[in-house]
């Protein structure tokens, strides 16, 4: 498969301050790819270098085989929402996409076109500064579909979105990949990408952490865990210890047992006659599998008053 | 190119503060120059052997007022950008940033010059109109304010350039500072540096050399009767400011060419 985005090797220092540190990834198309990382973690900076607005010290970001600073006609090929508010607030709402369209050579229906997919077009003739954080929002995307391209990033788009702002932007990233074209969608939240994205690349500290599918990092974060529940919690704890499990209490009644597989925990608590209400596979959320990831790579962590 | 240039354009005029100060500009520099027209009084005048004011620098001293609101656009242009951050949606449409300096310049002399154009004609007109009210009147000596006159006509274009490469100064300070604030103050602060140093340099051979080196130079152009008295001849006096806008121009480009938008 053809790469939509291709990153490689990348770093960029603001002054002392390391952003992205030999960052690799690909993003492809007819997927959502979900970027994500603490906040800090060099999200944005990445993004920015890919779009030639900031140079990269070492390493390269190339749009179809490309860099950005040489494509001829970038808002055909890449679509980008950085940031909600980088419009003039004295500006229509039409006419921050017609200067856009002009600039790229695009035809003014576009405008029109873009405006009624992000359900704006009542507001296009209003000024921008009268906004609200979501329609803004609506208006960066607008500008990200001006040109139709086939590659698409959006940084934290559902900042500031209700949540029917949220689902929306939801179905458009899983409709533009069915497309099948490339989103590549930032958040440092992970819960926000659990039914949009595909596919993930979690960074920390400007570092590569995961490179992987959805479904694969769920797994690895629920391997071999069974959650069992029972009334004689201490009791089934010894046994299972026993046996060479690692157990751990986690709710009232409830227990986690890693190490050993579930038929052998029925087996045993049945031999000892402890009443079992409940034996399943451990499921991890998204989130807890992010926070595991990226524990150590927090850069803002609250640390807590002894 | 073109389509750059098509795009800072349509960037431009979708804003209202874009029309107020062009208004503003050929307003600003019609009407004080015809104030400074009418504040001239020749009634006792009996002719130029007697009295010989430059009657078309007086004519045209609105440019004074009119310079402000050129180089606030000019600034505008570069520092709004960076205020609103739509800069990063116009390099996300062209990051040929040459190309981007080059349309922002075009579209900026070319709105300045069409709104100076007005402006000027209107104080040309206005003091045609104004000084033989005055006294100035043709059976006197003093012959209508006309750009058939050589020296009347370099006075009147001469201003319009003027204008145009102070719009063209701010917007280079404007790309090399990036903050409205940093950028209005010190462009200001250069323009007026010459009134207001000079009254504390006593040597005037120290006011003269200051005179032909600061922007305001360029006003040079305007005169047209004792010019050997002038500290820089005027089309020289114009190219002092061409000089200025040149250098703030280089420096401009050389941080939006090097550095991270």
């Amino acid at each position: 498969m053809e790469t939509s985005i291709d990153v490689r090797d990348l770093r960029k220092r603001y002054g002392s301050t390391v952003a992205v540190d030999g960052l690799s990834f690909e993003v492809r198309p007819g997927l959502v790819t979900g970027f994500v990382g603490p906040n800090g973690a060099g999200k944005s900076t990445t993004m920015r270098v890919i779009l030639g607005l900031d140079a990269a010290d070492e390493g390269s970001a190339l749009i179809g085989g490309r860099p950005y600073r040489s494509l001829r006609a970038p808002l055909r090929e890449v679509g980008a929402l950085l940031d909600a508010a980088s419009v003039h607030p004295g500006r229509r709402a039409r006419d921050h996409l017609l200067w856009m369209a002009h600039y790229s050579g695009l035809p003014r229906r576009r405008v029109g076109e873009v405006l009624d997919l992000v359900g704006l077009s009542s507001v296009a003739r209003r000024r921008v500064g009268g906004f609200s954080l979501g329609m803004r929002q609506r208006l960066g995307i607008a500008a990200a579909l001006l040109g139709d391209p086939p590659v698409l990033m959006f940084d934290e788009p559902v900042n500031g979105l209700d949540p029917e702002g949220i689902r929306w932007i939801r179905e458009l990233l899983r409709s533009m990949a069915a497309e099948g074209r490339a989103v590549l969608v930032s958040s440092h939240l992970m819960g926000e990408l659990e039914d949009t994205a595909d596919h993930l690349v979690v960074i920390g500290r400007g570092r590569l952490i995961a490179d992987t599918t959805v479904r694969e990092l769920l797994e690895t974060a629920s391997a071999g865990r069974v959650v069992l529940r029972t009334a004689r919690r201490s009791e089934a704890m010894s046994v299972l210890a026993n046996a060479g499990a690692e157990v751990a209490a986690t709710e009232r009644d409830t227990l986690t047992v890693t190490g050993l597989p579930a038929e052998r925990i029925a087996t045993l608590l049945g031999e000892s006659g402890l009443p079992v209400s409940e034996l399943a596979q451990h499921r991890a959320s998204l989130e807890e599998a992010y926070m595991e990831l990226t524990r150590d790579s927090v850069d803002y962590r609250v640390e807590v008053a002894k | 190119m073109i389509r750059a240039a098509r795009g800072e354009w349509t960037k431009l005029r979708t804003l209202v503060s874009t029309a107020w100060l062009l208004l503003a500009l050929a307003a600003f520099t019609a009407g004080l120059s015809a104030l400074g027209a009418w504040s001239l009084d020749g009634r006792g005048c009996t002719g130029p052997a007697d009295c010989d004011p430059d009657l078309t620098r007086f004519s045209l001293i609105g440019v004074y007022a009119g310079q402000v609101a050129a180089l606030v656009l000019g600034a505008l242009a570069a520092t709004a950008e960076y205020a609103t951050g739509t800069i990063h949606p116009t390099l996300m449409a062209n990051p040929r940033r040459p190309i981007v300096l080059a349309a922002k310049a075009t579209v900026v002399t070319g709105l300045v010059l069409g709104a100076g154009l007005l402006g000027v004609l209107g104080s040309v007109l206005a003091g045609r109109f104004l000084l033989p009210g005055k006294g100035f009147t043709p059976a006197h000596g003093y012959p209508l304010l006309s750009l058939t006159d050589g020296l009347t006509l370099r006075a009147a274009a001469g201003t319009v350039l003027y204008l145009a490469l102070i719009a063209l100064f701010a917007l280079g300070a404007g790309l090399a500072l990036r903050d409205t604030a940093t950028t209005l103050t010190t462009v200001l602060a250069l323009l007026f540096v010459a009134p207001m140093v000079a009254p504390f340099l006593s040597d005037p051979a120290w006011q003269r050399h200051l005179a032909q080196v600061v922007p305001t130079a360029g006003l040079a152009v305007q005169t047209t009767k004792r010019l050997a008295e002038l500290p820089i001849a005027p089309w020289a006096g114009l190219g002092v400011l061409a000089a200025w806008a040149a250098a703030a121009l280089v420096a401009g480009t050389a941080r939006f060419l090097l550095r991270d938008a």
